[in-house]
């Protein structure tokens, strides 16, 4: 199934569009998600260590805007949006 | 009551005079306003200007938290909240953020006023993306969020 990644703050850098879209196995996780994105930084940016850094320390938010676990359950054509860091203020 | 808002740049500036028209009342005998600017310094780099960057629901939501929070946390019952931030770019004293709190007395005004600022910079998904005199720019790095049970 396909699903969107909303891009925000210094994950902006990973894209263009603001957004990267997935192809993920039925019934994937957020762990699952991570992995595929540390893997599209491999391929795209050389295994960027900054960019594998802001993954690994992002939390993920659904689509009904809730801050998920790494166990929550990737619905079809769901709308992920990662949260880096934050700092505002 | 609260007024809680993302403020899109291109659209409009972050105004004091729209906070305080809002929490302006005769209940109220203590206000305090609180406004974050762009200044020049940071960490040893010449800033010219920051790009705000949001997820507006989430900010909005946490805004909204907060606020009920200092209902049963801080046991705050009478109060006026006003919180815009801004987003897109802004240049060096331009305003990013405004919080303008009323209550009955100062004690409590400047309690909340400190506790909601604080607890933006700890859980409102807000990014800056600062520029430099050099031209380079760089996102902040920030504080991750805890996560939550799900």
């Amino acid at each position: 199934m396909k699903i969107k990644i909303e891009l925000f703050g210094a994950s902006r850098e990973f894209s263009k569009n603001n957004l990267i879209e997935f192809e993920i196995n039925n019934s994937s996780t957020i762990k699952d998600l991570r992995i595929k994105m540390i893997n599209y930084l491999d391929q795209n940016f050389n295994g960027n260590e900054n960019f594998k850094k802001i993954v690994n320390t992002s939390v993920f938010c659904s689509e009904n805007n809730n801050i998920v676990s790494d166990n929550y359950k990737i619905t079809k054509n769901e709308k992920i949006a990662i949260i880096p860091p934050i700092g505002g203020g | 009551m609260l007024h809680a808002k993302i403020v899109d740049i291109k659209e409009k500036k972050i105004s004091l005079l729209d906070a305080e028209k809002f929490v302006s009342s005769f209940d109220y005998g203590a206000s305090i306003y609180f406004t974050g600017t762009v200044r020049n310094q940071n960490n040893n780099k010449s800033v010219i200007g920051i790009t705000y960057d949001s997820h507006n629901a989430l900010v909005v939501k946490s805004f909204e938290e907060i606020y009920n929070e200092s209902e049963y946390k801080l046991k705050i019952q009478n109060k006026a909240i006003f919180i815009e931030h801004a987003k897109g770019y802004l240049n060096l004293g331009e305003t990013s953020i405004i919080i303008a709190v009323a209550c009955k007395h100062r004690d409590e005004a400047y309690v909340l006023s400190r506790y909601i600022i604080e607890e933006i910079k700890k859980r409102s998904p807000i990014w800056k993306k600062e520029h430099y005199t050099d031209n380079q720019s760089d996102w902040l790095k920030g504080n991750p969020i805890v996560h939550e049970k799900n």
